[in-house]
């Protein structure tokens, strides 16, 4: 981590003002315009063809941005003024998308990044925390058993994943909450789900149920469009607000559960309480995404070996990193293959999992509670 | 004011050498203290007082209930019985983080950070008193800078901690508690595992915050010899309970060593306080 020390010929009084560095700053940076240019190539492609030039005036276009009614339709669901094809085919059908995945990016990414601090364990994720499972099962239930329910699916995903870590919390208590119990109980309760989410499959009789459980399960953006903005963006705003007001907070808890408690912090309370923003960003993604695999957990390994471990440093460089690696993600997931689109989890996970490796491999300490 | 009531002999030792009685930043009063996983109590002390504006030791052998009682003191750890009480208030009516601006802790083993900075970790030291939207004050810059210095450590504070020795992490770790300004500081064996040299800056810490601030310190150490030198109390522990108390000079004996350390020793009194510990006593 070279880059971390970029401060230190600083003096005291300037480095005190700027936890931001330069290195922070080059990254945010990059992690934008890398968002920026795939998200435009993103909406330059598609079944509707247009050159990259009508598709990015289409983007531009000032009768769309600075039209109050196509924001009302877009954020409110009002009805939409007139448009062109293009217009509409870019605003309507492809943009959205690419605001979908930043949204799921950021909340995944800072979830993960909170669940690391909060458990102390760098491999935390939402998902480790039973998070994931809890919302599949609950989405499969919904799927295969209550399918009358089918339209309320990502309130349920969410239910389901608030249920599974409250689980989770419960086991692990015991006069108090440690790292490495939340984890444990978080792997008991994961499995226990992950058998009654194989189990349930058996009683799927339709093939396209299947197909649209396996999507969730997977995490996927095919189709999302100004409903799942509607839906993510207040939870995710809040929740990456909170995350950053509270990342001094999570710095304390990083010094261990003594220390954090000798300085006056009410150490179970601030978990608790940081946990559940978590939760918050990590269901605003699955609600709208399913869920995507490996996201949570790699890209705050990215973020950290590039900005270092500050939380203040670390939380803002992941709403600006997991966005980038989503929406790039997701260009490959709808691009990659002619003629079909694959979900965008099966790509981080591809691409994530041997990025995880090659962590594992390089780094002696990763992974130590 | 009968500090302990386990020896008789200790009554006559309420007040100092000059008959003046000394008030107590911290008292236990009747504490019984256990962990869940364990069936009996682990210490067990009529009354056990902290003097303001003094340093004490706490010694004693592995196991004999200092670091409990540390916790005790500190409320990271709920009495079975009894109370404790900083400046007469009973610890359990203060706020988590109005204790921490009355009470700074140092647990003996501190997790291992990598890559945050001396400073960093120092302003972490203003935690308690920082509210949870509070930027840096003027405040909190100038009690970082004199913790930085009273530990001595300036030059190293833009190092990052996973690089410093380990009596270089013990006094930044020192110099985060001292940023937090308290009145009271316990110290849990903040001297082992160090070298010789970090052991007496450490200690030297201690003695010039004491003696420039006022501050009162409780600190569990291993050295007797040390003790003896850089404290003006001493307390001995023994399976859980108050062995003896007083300046050391009173309390470090030949038989204190035999009996609460095990080992036989010589203790000189003049020119100045010495023990020269000599073989081991077989097991009691």
């Amino acid at each position: 981590m070279a880059e971390t020390q970029s401060v230190s010929g600083q003096t005291p009084a300037q480095q005190r003002a700027g936890w931001v560095t330069g290195t922070l700053i080059l990254f945010c940076l990059a992690s934008t315009i890398i968002t920026a240019i795939a998200g435009l190539v993103q909406v330059s492609f598609g079944e509707y063809s247009m050159t990259f030039l009508e598709a990015w005036r289409a983007v531009f276009n000032p009768n769309v941005i600075f039209n109050i009614n196509a924001w009302s339709a877009f954020l409110f669901g009002t009805e939409l003024p007139e448009m062109r094809t293009a217009s509409i085919v870019v605003w309507e059908l492809r943009l959205p998308r690419v605001f979908v995945g930043i949204i799921t990016g950021a909340t995944l990414a800072v979830s993960g990044a909170i669940f690391q601090a909060v458990t102390r364990n760098e491999l935390a994720s939402p998902f480790v925390l039973g998070v994931s499972s809890g919302a599949g099962f609950a989405v499969l239930a919904t799927l295969i058993v209550f399918s009358g329910l089918a339209s309320v699916l990502p309130l349920i995903a969410t239910l389901g994943g608030a249920v599974a870590f409250i689980l989770v919390y419960t086991i692990a208590w015991k006069g108090g909450t440690n790292p490495v119990r939340l984890v444990l109980a978080g792997v008991i309760v994961n499995m226990v789900f992950q058998s009654l989410q194989q189990g349930l499959f058996f009683f799927a009789d339709d093939l396209g149920v299947v197909q649209t459980a396996v999507a969730w399960l997977t995490g996927s953006l095919t189709g999302t469009g100004w409903d799942e903005v509607r839906i993510a963006i207040l939870p995710a705003l809040l929740s990456c607000a909170i995350a950053i007001g509270g990342a001094r907070q999570l710095n304390v808890l990083m010094l261990g559960e003594r220390t954090a408690r000798s300085l006056g912090m009410r150490v179970e309370r601030t978990r608790f309480l940081l946990s559940v923003v978590a939760i918050l960003a990590a269901s605003a993604a699955i609600a709208v995404a399913g869920i995507v695999s490996f996201f949570g957990l790699v890209v705050p390994h990215i973020v950290r070996n590039t900005v270092g471990g500050d939380y203040r440093r670390l939380i803002l460089s992941c709403l600006f990193a997991g966005p980038a690696l989503m929406v790039v993600a997701d260009v490959g997931a709808r691009l990659a293959l002619s003629g079909t689109q694959l979900p965008v989890g099966v790509v981080t996970g591809l691409v994530g999992g041997p990025y995880f490796l090659y962590l594992m491999r390089k780094q002696q300490s990763m992974g130590e509670l | 004011m009968a500090r302990t009531q386990d020896h008789e002999r200790e009554q006559d030792r309420i007040t100092d050498e000059d008959g003046v009685a000394i008030d107590s930043a911290l008292v236990g009063e009747n504490l019984e203290l256990s962990y869940p996983t364990s069936e009996e109590p682990i210490v067990d002390c009529a009354r056990l007082d902290i003097p303001e504006e003094a340093v004490t030791a706490l010694v004693g052998p592995n196991g004999s209930g200092k670091s409990t009682l540390l916790k005790a003191l500190s409320n990271h750890l709920e009495p079975e019985t009894g109370t404790v009480r900083i400046h007469g208030d009973d610890l359990d009516s203060f706020s988590q983080k109005a204790l921490a601006r009355e009470l700074g802790v140092l647990s003996q083993e501190n997790d291992s950070l990598g890559s945050i900075s001396v400073e960093d970790l120092v302003y972490h030291g203003r935690y308690p008193h920082r509210g949870f939207f509070d930027s840096v004050s003027k405040t909190d810059r100038e009690a970082v800078e004199r913790a930085l210095e009273l530990a001595g450590i300036e030059h190293l504070r833009n190092a990052e901690l996973g690089q410093l020795s380990g009596g270089q992490k013990q006094l930044a770790w020192i110099a985060m508690v001292l940023a937090q300004d308290t009145d009271v500081l316990l110290l849990d064996e903040p001297t082992t595992f160090l070298d010789v040299h970090h052991q007496f800056r450490v200690l030297e810490t201690i003695r010039q915050l004491n003696e420039e601030k006022g501050v009162t310190v409780a600190v569990i150490l291993h050295d007797i010899s040390q003790a003896a030198r850089f404290t003006d109390y001493l307390v001995a522990m023994r399976d859980g309970e108050l062995y003896d108390w007083g300046p050391p000079a009173d309390v470090v004996t030949e038989q204190l060593l035999a009996d609460v350390f095990g080992v036989e020793a010589t203790v000189r009194y003049e020119p100045e306080l010495q023990v020269l510990p000599k073989r081991a006593l077989p097991d009691r």
